[in-house]
């Protein structure tokens, strides 16, 4: 007998558009405050409040709300199960856009009083890891794209925990090592939950935008090990003084993302879709990029290269053309998917609906896809050459880009 | 023209929303069934497991058959097995796709 497939799996749409919408306005808002404080960046002061501001509003605000609107409409599709509670979603949607908009403004504004915000963004952050424990529980099939999805989630868990011991050694001092926390911290949740993330739903969603068949998938496993091992390894490099540690660690995520890379890259040889979509190439023009930063943080661990501008620099680099970047590209897609499911799928069979194609202004993308990049490069050769003017041009022309992004994915909305 | 016809041609109609193409041509419609008094089954699978829109494709196959004529009770009966493959395109779907 064929096995049946018929079950219902569609989530409630505002929920994961709740956090898409909200995580657009913090993109906005974080690249206007890191454009009026272009003149900090220049002398190399990434440690100042409105950086810190700037950067949770882009990695809670923007990638941590994003991702968790994502995987609210991606993991009932993707494991063929249900939300375990939509309506918990909803609080802990409020209990985390509140938690995270006190915690970077007070980051900004009063650092003292950030813990308050930690703790209501620990706690949004908790029931959404208790939500998903919850909804995983019933996934009868364990993929590869299982496992990458649990362990980004625990990675989650352990990036929260110690950035609330940091937000805590803020307010109430008492750790020696605050900069091990730190490291730690930023490890656990830029490399940790965003990288193994992005790896475990591009195994899905690459074969299916580029209708991929007959790949093998072979090297996710040990990928995912190794990169667990190198995150592990690295981690302890900022606890321990022992020297090769950090060596190790970054040679292990590198050979962790390049077995990703070189899966993906199979499965692009072996798609049945000739012409992909242009915010599609963007994602994976940024899985090139992740690759090449991890190559560069290689080299640079190698050759004994500890400059702390230079890695403040390559942070900010694996943040934007990697997660960022990445996020950026599948959003094109998820959102234009969201909108077509609520708008448009009970009027399929019925009238002549619109294709998912034909929701978004594919033009507009690639100007906005262009700009993005150039202002990136740009950022980078205003820092090499020292020059105020061009860091404050192209750190202008990142928060324009963003802002019409953002409205850009919002107009798909009111269609 | 018999009801199994009419409900064969009516599926040209529903329109794979990411792809842009038929799911008769894309090979995803895998047998049309119908017994006496007009109940109709059809067997379909979709391009992927865990496909997003596998809610709103089968919805669309049972809306556009409730519209064929003489059509009673309608069964969609999606199924994994055997998995769909690229050789079960039509040319013309081909053709769109790599063209």
């Amino acid at each position: 007998m064929m096995p049946r497939a018929d079950m219902k799996t569609d989530t409630n749409i505002t929920l994961p558009l709740s956090f898409i919408v909200y995580g657009l306005i913090a993109l906005i808002l974080s690249q206007f405050i890191l454009f009026f404080s272009s003149s900090s960046l220049l002398s190399g002061q990434f440690r100042i409040p409105e950086i810190w501001m700037s950067a949770h509003f882009l990695l809670l605000g923007f990638a941590l709300m994003v991702a968790m609107g994502a995987m609210y409409q991606l993991v009932p599709v993707a494991f063929l199960v249900q939300i375990w509670n939509e309506k918990f979603g909803f609080v802990q949607f409020f209990m985390t856009a509140f938690g995270i908009l006190f915690l970077s403004a007070m980051l900004g504004i009063k650092p003292n009083f950030a813990v308050y915000g930690g703790i209501l963004t620990v706690i949004g952050v908790f029931m959404f890891l208790l939500q998903m424990e919850r909804t995983m529980k019933k996934v009868e099939k364990k993929s590869m794209m299982y496992y990458f999805v649990i362990a980004s989630l625990s990675f989650l868990l352990l990036a929260i925990l110690a950035g609330f011991l940091l937000v805590w050694n803020f307010a109430f001092g008492g750790i020696p090592n605050h900069e091990a926390i730190l490291y730690t911290h930023m490890t656990f949740g830029v490399a940790g939950w965003f990288t193994l993330l992005i790896f475990g739903f591009s195994y899905k969603l690459v074969p299916m935008f580029s209708l991929s068949h007959g790949f093998s998938m072979k090297r996710a496993k040990p990928s995912l090990i190794i990169y667990i091992a190198g995150l592990s390894f690295l981690v302890a490099s900022f606890w321990l003084p022992v020297s090769f540690l950090d060596i190790l660690g970054w040679m292990l995520l590198w050979a962790g993302f390049g077995l990703f890379v070189l899966d993906i890259k199979e499965i692009l040889q072996k798609r049945v879709k000739k012409k992909l979509d242009k915010p599609f190439i963007f994602s994976l023009i940024a899985i090139g990029s992740g690759f090449l930063i991890h190559t560069i943080a290689l080299g640079f661990s190698l050759f004994a290269v500890h400059h702390r501008d230079i890695w403040s620099w390559l942070i900010f680099l694996y943040i934007m053309i990697w997660i960022i970047f990445s996020i950026i590209g599948y959003l094109y897609k998820i959102v234009p998917f969201l909108w077509w499911t609520h708008k448009y799928a009970d009027r399929i069979g019925k009238e002549k609906v619109p294709t998912l194609k034909e929701m978004m202004n594919e033009k507009l993308s690639i100007y906005l896809f262009i700009l993005f990049s150039v202002a990136i490069i740009g950022i980078i050769i205003s820092f090499s050459v020292a020059s105020g003017k061009l860091l404050f041009i192209f750190l202008g022309i990142l928060a324009f880009t963003s802002l019409v992004y953002g409205m850009s994915i919002i107009k798909v909305l009111v269609q | 023209m018999d009801i199994v016809e009419k409900v064969q041609e009516a599926l040209y109609d529903v329109i794979d929303p990411e792809l842009g193409i038929n799911i008769v041509d894309l090979g995803l419609v895998y047998g049309v069934g119908a017994d006496d008094e007009g109940n109709i089954t059809i067997t379909m699978t979709l391009t992927t497991p865990g496909c997003p829109m596998h809610d709103s494709i089968a919805a669309g196959v049972e809306h556009r058959v409730s519209q064929v004529e003489g059509v009673q009770d309608i069964h969609v009966d999606l199924v994994w097995e055997p998995a769909w493959n690229p050789s079960k395109m039509s040319d013309r779907a081909k053709e769109m796709l790599w063209g």
